[in-house]
C-alpha cells in the first residue's frame, strides 16, 4: 500500500489526469470534487498529501487551504496546489483575505501552473513526501 | 431760533432792538461799528446779521459785501432809514435777503427774521441736497466704471471665444478666447470683418436668418458646427449665437465659441482605453479557460499514451474520451468568446417565440430528466408573431434554461421536487415578456453582483464565464432588457422583456 494522497478539484478530467499519475507511480489516490467533500475526506483518512484545485464550485480550495492551515493538526499534511490561476494571483487574493481579517497563513510548499506535464507532477509529489 | 449779530452805531438802538430779539429767544451778539461787526462776525459765527446801513467808517453795503465774500450762505437783513429804497435796492443786489425801516418795529423785525431764518433753512437743504446728489452721481458712475471694468475684464479672461458685433454684423468685441480658436488677431477683424464671415457656410446661413431677423428668442442654442481658423485647421465648437435687443431693436449679436479639441481629444483617449482594459481582461480570461483546457488536453495525451504503451484498453478509452471533451470544451470557449465580440447585426425575421420556447425545452428535455428536473412551459398564445432574430433568441434561451437546469443539479436539497418554467406573457401592445424560473440553489448577494461580469461562473469546469454576458448583449440588441431576482435556497427567475416589433423600435 503506497502513501495516501487526495486529489480534490471539480474537473473529472483532472482528477482522472491526477489519479493516473498517482497509480503509475505506486500511491493510493483518493478523490474529491469540492473543499467540502474534502474536508470530510481527510478528517476521515488523514492523507499524506493533497493536491488541491483552487476554483471550485461550493466549497472553494482557497477556503479549504485556510481551514487546514488554521486546525494544528492537519496543517502538517503537505500541499500541492495545482491551479490555472497564476502563483501571483493566488498570493494576492491569500494578502487580500488576511487583510479583511484572517489569520496569515504560509505559502503552499508547492504551487503547480496548470497544465503540468505527467512528469512534473510526480517529482512535486516525491518531493513534498520526503 | 438763531444766533444775530445786530450792528448798529446808535447804541440806544443796539440795546433796544437787541433786548426785543433776546426776549424772542434768539442769542444776540453787538457792535458798534462796521468794523467791530466784522471782528464779531468772524469770531462768532453768527447765522443770521442784521446791519444798520447807514454808519460812519464801513457803512452797512460794505459790511454785507465784506460778510457775503466770508460765508454767502449767512443771511443779512439790511434796516434803512425811512425812504432810502435806493440804498435798500442797492443792498439787494449785493445779497442781503431782507430789508426793514427804521424805526424798526417788533412785528415787522419778526417777520423779516423769520423769512430769513427760512431762506437759510432752505438754502441749506438745497446745499446737503446738492452735496448727496452730487456724491450719489459720484457713486454711481464709480459703480458703472466698475462694472464695465469687470465686464471687460469677464469677456477678457473667458475661456469660450466671445465674439460681438454691431447691427451690421461686423465685429466689435473680440476676446482673447476668440483670437485662440480662430488665429486672427483682433486688430484683424474688429471693425473690418463680419461674424458670418469666420463661421462655415450652413451656420453663417442660419445666423443670418435666426439671430439676424429681428425678432426674440431666435437663439442658436448650443451647435457643434467646425470653424475653419485661420491657417485652414478645421476646428470643433460648441455654439451659441443670440441677437442682443435694446428695448425691441436689434442691437447686434453675440457669439459663444467653446473649444472641443480637448474634450475630443479626451474623448478618444477613453474609448482606447476602455477597449484595451476590456481586452486586457479578456485575454486573462480566455488565458486561465485555455490553460485548464490545455491542462485536459495533456492529461488526455498522457492517458492515451500509457494505454498505448501498456496495452491497457481502459486508459485508452479514457485518455480518447477526455481529449474529446476538451475539444468540445475548446470549441464552447471559442463559440462564446466569437459571439461575444462580434459586432453581428440581428437578422430579423416574423417567427412565432412560443415554437422556439418549445423547440428548446424539446432539446434541453433530456439534460433535465437526466438531473431528475421536470421542465414545464406556460405559453401565452396572444404572441404569435413577433419580428426578432430566431437565431439569437433560440441562443439564449438554450443558456438559460441551461443555467435553471444547473441551479437544481447544484443544489444541495436533495429533498426537493426540483422544476423549471418557462413562461411567455403578452404585457401591452409593444412587448411581451418570457420567464425562467427555477428552485435549485438560487444566488447570494455576493454572486448576483458579478452575474453579468465576464469570466465570472459558479460551474467550475462547466463554464466558459461568457454565457449570461453573450445572453444580455443579444437581448439588447433586440431592444430588450433581462432582470433578475433569486433567493438563496429558494431558486431565480430570469425575466426577459422584448418589443413585438423591432421595426418600431
Amino acid at each position: 500500500m503506497g502513501k495516501k494522497v487526495l486529489v480534490v478539484d471539480d474537473d473529472p478530467d483532472i482528477r482522472l489526469f491526477s489519479i493516473t499519475v498517482l497509480e503509475e507511480n505506486g500511491y493510493t489516490p483518493l478523490e474529491a470534487t469540492n473543499g467540502e467533500e474534502g474536508m470530510q475526506i481527510i478528517r476521515k483518512e488523514r492523507p499524506d498529501l493533497i493536491i488541491l484545485d483552487v476554483l471550485m464550485p461550493r466549497e472553494s480550495g482557497i477556503r479549504l487551504y485556510r481551514q487546514l492551515q488554521a486546525d494544528a493538526k492537519l496543517k502538517k499534511i503537505p500541499i500541492i496546489i495545482m491551479s490555472g490561476i497564476t502563483l501571483k494571483s493566488f498570493l494576492r487574493s491569500q494578502k487580500a483575505l488576511t487583510e479583511f481579517g484572517g489569520d496569515p497563513v504560509p505559502e503552499p510548499q508547492t504551487y503547480l501552473e496548470k497544465p503540468v506535464e505527467p512528469d512534473e507532477l510526480a517529482e512535486a509529489i516525491q518531493a513534498a513526501l520526503k | 431760533m438763531s444766533k444775530i449779530l445786530l450792528i448798529d452805531d446808535e447804541e440806544a438802538i443796539v440795546r433796544l432792538l437787541s433786548m426785543s430779539l433776546r426776549s424772542d429767544g434768539h442769542e444776540v451778539v453787538t457792535a458798534l461799528s462796521g468794523k467791530e461787526g466784522l471782528n464779531v462776525f468772524q469770531k462768532e459765527n453768527p447765522e443770521l446779521v442784521l446791519t444798520d446801513i447807514n454808519m460812519p467808517g464801513m457803512d452797512g453795503i460794505e459790511v454785507l459785501q465784506k460778510i457775503k465774500s466770508l460765508q454767502p450762505d449767512v443771511e443779512v437783513v439790511i434796516i434803512t432809514g425811512h425812504g432810502d429804497i435806493d440804498n435798500a435796492i442797492e443792498a439787494l443786489k449785493f445779497g442781503a435777503s431782507d430789508f426793514i425801516n427804521k424805526p424798526v418795529r417788533d412785528e415787522v423785525l419778526s417777520v423779516a427774521l423769520h423769512r430769513a431764518e427760512e431762506k437759510r433753512a432752505m438754502k441749506m437743504q438745497l446745499k446737503a441736497y446738492t452735496k448727496n446728489l452730487e456724491h450719489k452721481v459720484f457713486e454711481a458712475t464709480r459703480e458703472v466704471r466698475r462694472k464695465s471694468n469687470f465686464l471687460a475684464k469677464l469677456i477678457r479672461s473667458s475661456n469660450d471665444g466671445i465674439i460681438a458685433t454691431d447691427d451690421q454684423m461686423t465685429i466689435v468685441i473680440y476676446n482673447p478666447g476668440a483670437w485662440r480658436i480662430f488665429g486672427y488677431m483682433r486688430d484683424d477683424v474688429v471693425g473690418r470683418r463680419k461674424i458670418t464671415d469666420l463661421l462655415p457656410k450652413e451656420t453663417a446661413d442660419a445666423f443670418g436668418h435666426r439671430v439676424g431677423s429681428h425678432s426674440k428668442g431666435n437663439e442658436l442654442t448650443g451647435v457643434e458646427i467646425q470653424i475653419q481658423a485661420e491657417g485652414g485647421e478645421l476646428i470643433p465648437v460648441l455654439f451659441y449665437a443670440a441677437p442682443l435687443f435694446e428695448e425691441d431693436r436689434v442691437v447686434g449679436t453675440v457669439s459663444f465659441f467653446r473649444d472641443l479639441r480637448e474634450i475630443k481629444r479626451l474623448e478618444k483617449e477613453l474609448v482606447s482605453a476602455e477597449r484595451l482594459a476590456a481586452i486586457g481582461q479578456t485575454v486573462a480570461g480566455v488565458a486561465h479557460g485555455v490553460k485548464n483546457i490545455l491542462h485536459g488536453f495533456k492529461g488526455g495525451s498522457y492517458l492515451v499514451d500509457l494505454g498505448i504503451n501498456k496495452g491497457d484498453n481502459d486508459k485508452l478509452v479514457k485518455g480518447w474520451d477526455m481529449i474529446q471533451r476538451n475539444i468540445t470544451r475548446t470549441s464552447d470557449l471559442v463559440m462564446d468568446l466569437l459571439t461575444y465580440s462580434k459586432e453581428r447585426e440581428p437578422e430579423y425575421q416574423t417567427c412565432d417565440p412560443n415554437a422556439i420556447i418549445m423547440d428548446v425545452c424539446e432539446v434541453m428535455q433530456d439534460k433535465a430528466a437526466e438531473h431528475q428536473v421536470k421542465l414545464v412551459t406556460e405559453l401565452d398564445s396572444a404572441i404569435d408573431s413577433v419580428s426578432m432574430d430566431p437565431h439569437t433568441i433560440h441562443q439564449c434561451l438554450t443558456n438559460l434554461i441551461s443555467n435553471a437546469i444547473d441551479a437544481c443539479l447544484f443544489d444541495e436539497n436533495i429533498g426537493k421536487n426540483w422544476q423549471v418554467t418557462v413562461k411567455s406573457q403578452f404585457e401591452d401592445d409593444q412587448h411581451f415578456k418570457i420567464s425562467i424560473e427555477d428552485n435549485g440553489m438560487g444566488m447570494s448577494q455576493e454572486v448576483m453582483a458579478k452575474l453579468f461580469s465576464s469570466f465570472f461562473s459558479t460551474k467550475g469546469h462547466r463554464g466558459t464565464g461568457l454565457g449570461l454576458l453573450v445572453t444580455r448583449k443579444a437581448v439588447q440588441e433586440h431592444g430588450g432588457t433581462i432582470d433578475v431576482q433569486s433567493q438563496e435556497g429558494k431558486g431565480t427567475i430570469f425575466t426577459l422583456r422584448l418589443p413585438f416589433n423591432q421595426l418600431d423600435n
